[in-house]
């Protein structure tokens, strides 16, 4: 039997992958559950934003304080991406089959990843984590990153500051008004269109916040996109499309799969987060916390 | 797609009676390499090695008084992908040679291609011993690079003398990491037998989160630590286990083969390197016994690619096509069966020295350089100290 402070060290290191993966995939989420498109380019949004934080750091300075401002930056470059998608594009396919929407969506995915590779090339680049938080702090005889401290504190944070913005704000209550009835929310005057755009950027700037946060943890390399949107996709299954707390359920029983599957069978623990999605898949096709669509 | 391949069919065939007349002229060589993603760290280099080599050659005359026409293309590091690309160099581009791949996935898998269309195929980086063991060796095939006997075992010879005996290692989970992981149990187990394997740790080619590994790794409490992490994929590690207290926890007591001492690797990771590992690579610009080819080599390196401290990878592309054009040069002749006959047993005099392609296996007798790092105030990077090359010939049965 390992020691206590050892499976409290591997449950931290599941917890930080888990709220990386929230971050995302709470864009993705929240995406699907308003404007009901399933955004496969959520992943390029993301390696964006990775992207986009290691060009501003290095015209600011690598391995300084501006990496704040970087991530930022960043995320809102890609949120304004996410606006100018939205409003020039995925706009006229709401009406349409769903089929066309995934096919828009994967083309997104294709031509983002060229211009990535076009713009910074093919070669991984890397990008170090602000002085401010080089440090690490023992906790129960496990080292703990500030880094992975500030990553594992943010996760919460987000889905509390989405869930206020959908619970105890006007422009939340009209969301949720139109993801029940659209036309009539249109009919009593709200101008729906401009609730999607704001929605959409909301969720893209998750998205490239995620990956501007993951640079100085992991490599800035082109496929980062398809890999992290293969991730997320289980963690909303998992936890339910469209719903925040089941994305955030989705994200921390992924990473501790992860985690303790290593631990017990580590040629198989990433079978293992697929062999749960499929079983929750067969089970409970809606996901841990979602709902069934009515559709 | 279609329409794609349309186009290019209706080009070749109008290209078709030039390239019959051009043929006489040029020694097409294919030069299939990973040119992007974390592989990209060493193959680009490796692309340049070839590069300069070539346009040298050619400078002089090329070979048999024809000029070489080096066709590099991206693996991305797949080996279906290298397969593709092989077949295409192959029928498409009409390469009399093939040299190139880098990881123990793509070797192999070109190999077969090689073998069946009777192509002489110069491996300069893949190292798993499966390329050249007896059940897949065939006449086409020649590995210019080390392989994972000779780096498993050297390593082992160098963790012997460490006053450790509870050893963990971690490594991807293909050939390479698995073939070299057993070279250097085996071998380790051989020549010290105190020594006890407490860990082993498997994350796949390309893991993005290395977390999970390393705190199973450091609860297992390993006095040293074998790594087989290489280009990007050991500066994605080592920059996750750095803040875990990973290399402090080991005293920092890892050896980091796959060409984690590499130019390449501490230049990419800056103040981020953990410092004062052990890692191998196969060349270094500040070689304190190099002799004058070498300086001679490191000079035009550094003109060519206009860096001023070269890196290490090129001379793997370097001396895979010395060991061709030196061989067709031998056989008077692009037939593959003469080139190959050519190749076994032939000396080169390479920057590093004499090199062998051993007859027996294909394999050329290529050691690597050894040391710890350090950080000299002369660089903005960490170089190896007390750095030496270790001759293969002891390691390679």
């Amino acid at each position: 039997m390992p020691e206590p402070s050892f499976l409290f060290g591997q449950f931290l290191g599941g917890l930080t992958a888990a709220m990386f993966l929230f971050t995302i995939g709470a864009g993705l989420s929240l995406i699907f559950g308003v404007l009901r498109v399933l955004n496969f380019a959520h992943g390029s949004f993301y390696m964006f934003g990775a992207y986009i934080a290691w060009q501003v750091m290095t015209w600011l300075g690598p391995g300084t304080e501006y990496f704040w401002l970087a991530a930022l930056g960043a995320a809102t470059g890609v949120a304004v991406l996410g606006v100018v998608i939205e409003r020039l594009l995925l706009r006229h396919l709401y009406g349409r089959e769903e089929l066309y929407q995934l096919l828009f969506t994967y083309a997104l995915v294709l031509i983002l990843a060229d211009s990535v590779k076009i713009i910074w090339g093919t070669g991984q680049l890397s990008a170090s984590r602000p002085p401010s938080m080089t440090g690490a702090v023992q906790i129960f005889g496990t080292t703990v990153p500030y880094y992975n401290l500030f990553i594992m504190l943010l996760g919460p944070a987000i889905a509390l500051g989405l869930w206020l913005l959908m619970h105890r704000t006007r422009l939340g209550r009209m969301i949720r008004a139109a993801v029940m009835d659209r036309e009539m929310l249109e009919a009593l005057g709200a101008n729906v269109g401009v609730l999607y755009t704001v929605m959409f950027a909301v969720g893209a700037f998750l998205a490239g916040l995620g990956g501007a946060l993951v640079t100085p943890v992991k490599s800035i390399v082109p496929g980062m996109d398809v890999e992290v949107i293969v991730e997320v996709f289980i963690i909303v299954v998992i936890g339910g499309l469209g719903s925040l707390w089941g994305t955030f359920l989705g994200a921390v029983v992924f990473g501790q799969v992860l985690a303790f599957g290593i631990l017990i069978m580590p040629r198989f623990s990433i079978f293992a987060v697929f062999a749960l999605m499929a079983i929750i898949l067969i089970v409970r096709p809606w996901g841990l916390l979602g709902k069934p669509l009515s559709r | 797609m279609y329409r794609r391949s349309l186009l290019v069919g209706a080009s070749s065939l109008a290209l078709a009676g030039s390239r019959a007349a051009q043929a006489q002229g040029v020694i097409k060589v294919g030069f299939p390499m990973i040119l992007s993603g974390p592989g990209a760290l060493f193959g680009e280099p490796a692309m340049k090695g070839a590069q300069m080599f070539v346009e040298e050659i050619n400078a002089k005359g090329g070979v048999l008084g024809r000029k070489i026409e080096l066709i590099p293309r991206d693996t991305k590091g797949n080996a279906d992908e290298a397969v593709r690309q092989a077949r295409d160099l192959i029928l498409r581009d009409e390469v009399q040679f093939i040299v190139g791949t880098l990881t123990s996935a793509e070797g192999p898998a070109v190999s077969t291609i090689a073998k069946e269309n009777k192509i002489v195929f110069i491996a300069p980086i893949p190292k798993t011993d499966q390329l050249t063991a007896p059940a897949n060796l065939h006449p086409y095939v020649f590995r210019s690079s080390s392989n994972t006997t000779i780096e498993g075992r050297t390593a082992a010879e160098i963790v012997a003398k460490w006053p450790v005996t509870k050893i963990g290692t971690i490594a991807p989970d293909y050939a390479y990491g698995q073939d070299v992981t057993k070279a250097f149990v085996e071998h380790l187990k051989k020549i010290k037998s105190s020594v006890e394997i407490v860990d082993q740790q498997w994350p796949k080619l390309g893991e993005a989160d290395y977390t999970p590994f390393i705190n199973a790794q450091l609860g297992k409490k390993p006095e040293a630590v074998f790594s087989a992490l290489w280009g990007g994929h050991f500066v994605t590690f080592a920059k996750q286990a750095k803040p875990l207290g990973y290399f402090k926890a080991l005293n920092n007591n890892l050896i980091g083969v796959g060409e984690a001492g590499s130019i390449e690797s501490t230049k990419s990771m800056g103040a981020d390197y953990p410092v004062g590992i052990w890692g191998n690579t196969y060349d270094v610009f500040n070689w304190p016994d190099a002799p004058p080819a070498h300086k001679d080599y490191i000079t035009r390196l550094k003109k060519y690619t206009n860096q001023e401290h070269p890196s290490s990878w090129p001379i793997t592309g370097y001396i895979g096509m010395q060991f061709l054009t030196d061989a067709i040069a031998k056989a008077k002749s692009l037939d593959s069966d003469k080139v190959s006959a050519a190749l076994k047993g032939l000396t080169i005099d390479c920057p590093l020295g004499s090199m062998t392609m051993r007859a027996k296996d294909q394999q050329a007798n290529h050691g690597q350089f050894w040391g710890r790092t350090k950080m000299d105030p002369k660089y903005p990077f960490a170089i190896l100290e007390n750095v030496t090359r270790i001759d293969p010939e002891p390691f390679m049965g």
